[in-house]
């Protein structure tokens, strides 16, 4: 396709667009318009207000808001001077970064044995997403306060013991507590087990007929088939799992921003919490790109044999071009040098 | 076309729903400018009531609105503000209730969002002071003539007015503190009750001698069953001097004094005095249920509880079963002399005030009152209390229902309050609880509610470093702290009075000299 001039692209942009264009984008802009209103008011707004509150120290008063500008000074002075707030924050990286594949895995797993041909199969659906309704809110802290957290048939203390004798203590503590808060870990599960349902159920059954004929078993068919299938799921559940961990009433930073926020303290209040919030939300960001990054980098075994072999080709294309280029200027040379006569052979006959 | 108007639709309602969910209400336009109470009122009576109300003649006769925001028992409350609108009709009554949990998240969302109520109530004085909740209502307290009758150290340690001259809260619910001793188990144990004017010392005996854990019917007997801490008790009732927890003399701490009860108490538990606690394996050990609690096993002589577990327990019905003979003795003085006359004594006390909000400050105080200290407020909660049809969610007549003590010395008020109190006891038993509320009105509430700059100070201090657990498991003594928790006590105290209070706060009340003092005590205390 030719490249339009400049004159083409000013007649271009003289043209009007017709009455009945401009209705269907009038039509179109008013509906998504309440979504552009409310992602306004109520994420835009709220994101430029936090940040400036984030810069301020802010006290709340029945005669209005009073404001302070101390520019990083909140940033600062919960780096410096709160040591809560980076103990909590690492316990809650390295929590989340154990918990989300255990999570996600046993929804996998779950999803899978929901989607066999099984007697009473709604029921277990019911069953495995029950917990979304009820973890939410308060119930899921007064459970866990009841110690319905943990699994009891584990010795959750031998478990921890035997961790720590090989893994040093900031690593096995987190491990540990996967195992103290199991029951808890894995009422996360429902939506994500539906997300993949919803995957695998889209799956073409075909193809696992004629995986089989071909002779392959189960285990390959997962590999091959299920799991590039609902990879995209994977990376879907993953960034699920780790906004609802870090968005759960459980969580212990929640707490602790919600704390500043209402706190007595001239230094806290609005501001220092949302400065808080702030330092959350950018760790949050990274651990989703982290997630984002491993997963979208990771390609299946036979994608990563095409990917190679199309590198391949495309290299050997490459460099038979370059020969090609390589030999017509030799060819040009010599006729230069022929004609020239300045070109001899060995054997000083000229001819080649 | 249709699209069109689809859309138009969507985009008018959800504007609607956003104006009509952002809307604030429009305020009441006016106020009062009454800065003083007159004294003077008219007597009035309400249908289907004994009580001739004093009503005060000096309030607006224009139809307001009040908000009451309050973590209080809602039932009790309710009812007294459907009587305070029969007494004044012209006043309608909003209250708004919120657990005690989310009080102050609530609040201050209120306030954020403009819709700050008129009276509140509150237990944490740093966050009322901190956001300029509470407005001076010293003119009305000075000049209103029932203030006089209230307990003794309400005034003379100006409890409510935190340092400064100015008075911004009333006690709003009064829990004295007590000592309940169990005569059934002292007899038992052939001890004999101690008595009534006794001291710190006998009571720490008394835990001692009462503590048989090789006890003949297989069930050890304990001292003390633990709800409050007794070194906060002890904090209070060493001197005469002191007006509030940690040794605090209404200007400085002196932890030291507190040291000294935290040792003992920590010494009562290492020594095995103090009861198992509920949900411990002790407990299970003990009392053969994970669940228990010990006021129930009838092996526990002394008991820290709460006043509201009187009658929000053992006086109940169900407790009849367990064979108790629950009497209550005052909180001992540590001296003998100040054990021999009524002395200060730690309390709970939830404290109210009417807000920076309110247009009508006149109206707001004598509904405060109504609900607080009031002698005609609490005539109506005796009456609401005898009054065993009305009940609370459970069922339970609200006697039974944390029901406070009067913190008025009003005679009247307190001789229909011991009345309806002792109802159904026997002579002796009423004889011990006249002689207990004889002498228990000189409170002293504990600090997060009456010293500026104490909850800051717990909060990033003191529980923050985790002294109560250091101490009790006989890690660290208690003395090995005295001496820096009071420089940070007294710095956090002097900060937050300069911020509240200063010169460059939203009150700005202090004197020269008082903002000389707290400069000088923020300096020193400062490392």
């Amino acid at each position: 396709m030719s490249k339009m001039t400049k004159q083409e692209k000013k007649n271009r942009k003289r043209v009007k667009p017709g009455r009945l264009a401009r209705r269907e984008a009038i039509t179109g802009l008013l509906f998504i318009s309440p979504w552009i209103v409310g992602a306004c008011i109520f994420l835009a707004y709220p994101l430029i207000t936090s940040f400036w509150y984030a810069l301020n120290n802010i006290r709340i008063t029945p005669m209005g808001k009073s404001f302070t500008f101390v520019g990083h000074g909140n940033f600062t002075q919960i780096i410096m001077s709160d040591p809560d707030f980076p103990t909590q924050m690492i316990d809650y990286i390295t929590s989340t970064i154990l918990s989300v594949p255990i999570i996600v895995v046993f929804a996998l797993i779950i999803a899978m044995m929901l989607n066999e041909n099984i007697k009473g199969k709604g029921f277990f659906r019911l069953i495995f997403f029950l917990p979304v309704i009820i973890v939410s809110g308060p119930i899921l802290g007064m459970l866990t306060q009841q110690g319905a957290g943990s699994i009891t048939a584990i010795d959750t203390q031998a478990i921890s013991g035997a961790i720590e004798s090989f893994l040093p203590h900031a690593l096995a503590e987190p491990i540990s507590e996967l195992f103290e808060n199991m029951i808890t870990i894995l009422w996360y599960s429902g939506v994500q087990i539906l997300i993949f349902l919803s995957a695998l159920q889209k799956i073409d059954r075909s193809m696992y007929e004629a995986a089989k004929i071909d002779g392959g078993s189960g285990w390959e068919c997962f590999w091959k088939i299920t799991l590039p299938t609902v990879k995209p799921m994977i990376l879907l559940n993953c960034v699920y799992t780790v906004v609802f961990i870090s968005n759960n009433d459980q969580n212990a930073i929640i707490e602790l921003i919600k704390g500043a926020m209402f706190s007595g303290t001239r230094e806290k209040g609005y501001g220092y919490a949302s400065a808080m919030a702030w330092m959350y939300s950018v760790v949050v960001v990274l651990i989703v790109c982290i997630f984002a990054v491993l997963l979208l980098a990771r390609k299946d075994v036979y994608e990563r044999q095409i990917r190679k072999y199309k590198k391949q080709v495309r290299k050997e294309k490459r460099l038979a071009k370059k020969i090609g280029r390589r030999s017509a200027r030799n060819a040009k040379k010599i006729q230069k040098a022929r004609q020239k006569r300045g070109y001899k052979t060995y054997d000083g006959s000229g001819d080649y | 076309m249709k699209k069109k108007l689809v859309a138009s639709m969507l985009v008018l309602t959800m504007v609607a729903s956003l104006a009509a969910g952002c809307g604030k209400d429009g305020g009441q336009g006016g106020g009062s400018t009454a800065t003083s109470v007159s004294g003077e009122t008219e007597e009035v009576t309400v249908e289907g009531s004994d009580i001739t109300y004093h009503k005060a003649t000096d309030l607006t006769t224009d139809d307001i609105e009040l908000t009451y925001f309050h973590f209080d028992q809602d039932e009790t409350v309710q009812y007294l503000a459907d009587r305070f609108m029969e007494i004044y009709p012209n006043i309608k009554v909003t209250v708004k209730y919120e657990n005690v949990s989310t009080y102050d998240d609530t609040l201050l969302t209120l306030v954020n969002n403009q819709e700050t109520p008129d009276v509140v109530m509150f237990s944490d004085a740093d966050f009322a002071l901190s956001n300029a909740i509470l407005t001076d209502i010293s003119g009305f307290y000075d000049t209103d003539p029932e203030t006089k009758e209230l307990a003794s150290t309400i005034n003379e340690c100006k409890i409510g007015c935190y340092g400064t001259d100015a008075r911004y809260a009333v006690p709003v619910k009064f829990f004295p503190g007590v000592m309940y001793v169990d005569l059934n188990v002292l007899k038992t144990l052939n001890i004999e009750a101690p008595s009534r004017n006794w001291t710190w010392a006998e009571m720490i005996q008394l835990i001692k001698d009462a503590t048989v854990l090789d006890s003949p019917d297989g069930q050890a007997y304990y001292g003390v069953g633990v709800y409050n801490r007794l070194d906060s008790y002890y904090g209070i009732a060493a001197a005469q001097t002191i007006q509030g927890e940690f040794g605090f003399d209404g200007t400085d701490f002196d932890l030291s004094i507190w040291a000294v009860g935290e040792q003992e108490f920590a010494d009562l538990a290492t020594g095995g005095y103090r009861a198992p606690a509920t949900e411990t394996q002790e407990m299970e050990d003990w009392a053969g249920d994970w669940e228990a609690w010990s006021g129930a096993t009838g092996h526990v002589a002394l008991f820290t509880e709460a006043f509201w577990t009187y009658q929000g327990t053992w006086a109940t019905e169900a407790f009849q079963q367990y064979d108790l003979d629950i009497v209550p003795y005052v909180v001992p003085a540590v001296s003998e002399e100040d054990a021999s006359a009524d002395h200060h004594s730690i309390a709970t006390i939830d404290f109210g005030g009417v807000t920076t909000a309110c247009k009508y400050p006149r109206e707001a105080y004598e509904l405060l009152k109504f609900m607080s200290f009031g002698v005609d407020g609490w005539n109506t909660r005796i009456e609401m209390y005898n009054d065993t049809s009305i009940v609370n969610a459970s069922g339970l007549p609200l006697k039974n229902d944390v029901m406070p003590a009067p913190i008025t010395t009003n005679e009247e008020v307190w001789s229909a309050y011991i009345d309806m109190y002792c109802d159904g006891m026997d002579e002796t038993h009423k004889g011990y609880w006249e002689e207990y509320f004889a002498s228990c009105m000189q409170p002293i509430p504990y600090g997060w509610t009456s010293i500026a700059g104490y909850w800051n100070y717990c909060d990033e201090y003191f529980n923050k470093i985790g002294i109560h657990t250091l101490v009790d498991s006989g890690e660290k003594k208690a003395a090995d702290f005295a001496d820096e928790a009071t420089t940070k006590a007294n710095y956090y105290h002097a900060k937050a009075m300069l911020e509240y209070f200063g010169p460059d706060s939203l009150y700005n009340v202090l004197t020269e000299e008082q903002t000389q003092l707290y400069e000088q005590m923020l300096e020193e205390n400062s490392n």
